[in-house]
């Protein structure tokens, strides 16, 4: 490593975010809710399990995972809830609406993969 | 005591009959955490009084103040807990809230498959359909068949967007102002802005 | 081998998408109870004794039977029961005796127990 110059310009402080601060994914983003089976408690309907869509908005601050909150932890690590769009053609094979016709639905992070 | 009429899951109630089982339930609930000293003796009450204050004529300010006020729309746009904050409405939990903008192009209605998520801060409490099967199972899958039940049809050109809510996030959709109504004082919009038009099964129209 | 395992994977709540009939637009004041209980709900969330996600877990706990047969704010306050009991606040004893002398209040002073502990003279 160089010796530490002293600069002219005032540097910000390198700083390392906590874990789950950063989002994984950003508007625009094809996500993939994941197929996965909890027993029990869940809030991510059935019938969004392994659908794609595209993230709308991350939606901020963090929040706790929700799935953990319904046994008690009113904390724990953090991390973001995503806006996700679906088309309702893709959803539901025969859709008889506008292929315009969406859903928007929250999602935890833990929920989600990159398409 | 009230009375009832309609029937579905609720008896007509009698001053002197016996309390029901779950009223007998509630009570010896709420009687024990009192005693216990887990919540206060006047909280529910406390509570109850903050449950009456909120209908949807809260959020027929909001959406009156949004067609009024460009400026106020974009704040309510971009974080509607806190443009509601502005106009006094207090939020005692720990939702949040986007509101849906509908416009030529975009027609927002709102449900909750899992439960019956609804933002009762600004709205009160939701009506029994809302919260019952057929309007919760119908509404992701074919809502253009369920507006049409309400008497709402939205042309092919135009999306439909369904928001389930399943987190935290609460929704209120801001209709569209009805046209013909540029001379309206506040309170003639606001009589607009029924609490059907803030769920998205109707759009406002002028009677 | 039966594959029971979808009871255990779908909640009987989880019903987006599933056949369903008309919307018959219905509503309803809220009894008293049923207001007191949806008050309750808030303020125990607020002291996060109960907070609302373990009340929609508490719910689904009651299993799809009773999640079918019980109204709205009957589930509430027996998934408040259950949690409460869960968590060592109250006792399924504590409840039960107390239901018996709320009972008797309200009919004035008829004990229906067979525990000997409240049974009046």
């Amino acid at each position: 490593m160089s010796a530490v110059v002293p600069s002219r310009e005032p540097s910000s402080p390198r700083i390392i975010r906590a874990e789950g601060e950063q989002p994984l994914f950003a508007p625009g983003d094809r996500v993939r809710i994941t197929v996965r089976f909890p027993v029990g408690h869940y809030r991510v309907p059935i019938y969004l399990r392994g659908r794609t869509g595209s993230v709308e908005k991350v939606i901020e601050p963090v929040g706790i995972d929700n799935e953990e909150e319904g046994f008690g932890r009113n904390a724990g690590t953090k991390r973001h809830y995503y806006r996700v769009a679906i088309p309702l053609s893709e959803l539901w094979p025969g859709y008889a609406g506008s292929y315009r016709d969406a859903l928007h639905v929250e999602i935890f992070e833990t929920w989600l993969e990159r398409n | 005591m009230s009375t009832h009429t309609h029937d579905d899951h609720h008896h007509p109630v009698d001053a002197d009959a016996p309390l029901g089982y779950y009223e007998v339930m509630e009570t010896a609930v709420r009687d024990l955490l009192i005693g216990k000293e887990l919540i206060g003796p006047e909280e529910i009450r406390r509570q109850i009084e903050v449950l009456d204050s909120r209908t949807p004529a809260l959020g027929a300010q909001v959406v009156v103040k949004a067609w009024l006020d460009p400026k106020f729309r974009a704040r309510l746009l971009t974080d509607g807990r806190a443009a509601c904050e502005e106009l006094g409405i207090s939020f005692y939990d720990d939702t949040r809230l986007i509101v849906l903008e509908n416009t030529d192009k975009v027609h927002n209605l709102i449900v909750c498959t899992l439960c019956s998520c609804y933002p009762r801060p600004i709205l009160g409490l939701p009506p029994d359909w809302y919260k019952l099967k057929p309007y919760r199972a119908r509404a992701v899958i074919e809502p253009r068949a369920v507006l049409a039940e309400f008497g709402t049809h939205i042309p092919d050109d135009v999306e439909i967007r369904v928001s389930d809510s399943t987190a935290m996030v609460r929704y209120l959709v801001l209709p569209l102002r009805p046209e013909g109504t540029e001379a309206y004082s506040e309170a003639q919009l606001a009589a607009l802005v029924t609490r059907d038009t803030m769920i998205g099964v109707v759009q406002a129209t002028i009677p | 081998m039966t594959d029971t395992s979808t009871l255990l994977n779908r909640l009987a709540n989880d019903i987006g998408g599933v056949q369903a009939g008309p919307i018959e637009q219905i509503e309803h004041q809220l009894e008293p109870w049923e207001k007191r209980c949806h008050a309750l709900a808030d303020v125990l969330d607020f002291h996060k004794i109960i907070n609302t996600e373990e009340k929609r877990r508490g719910v689904e706990s009651l299993g799809e039977v009773a999640m079918g047969k019980l109204t709205y704010y009957e589930r509430w306050i027996a998934a408040f029961a259950n949690i409460l009991f869960q968590k060592a606040i109250l006792t399924p004893t504590e409840l039960a005796r107390q239901m018996d002398l709320v009972a008797a209040r309200s009919t004035g002073g008829e004990v229906r127990s067979n525990d000997p502990a409240v049974r009046s003279e």
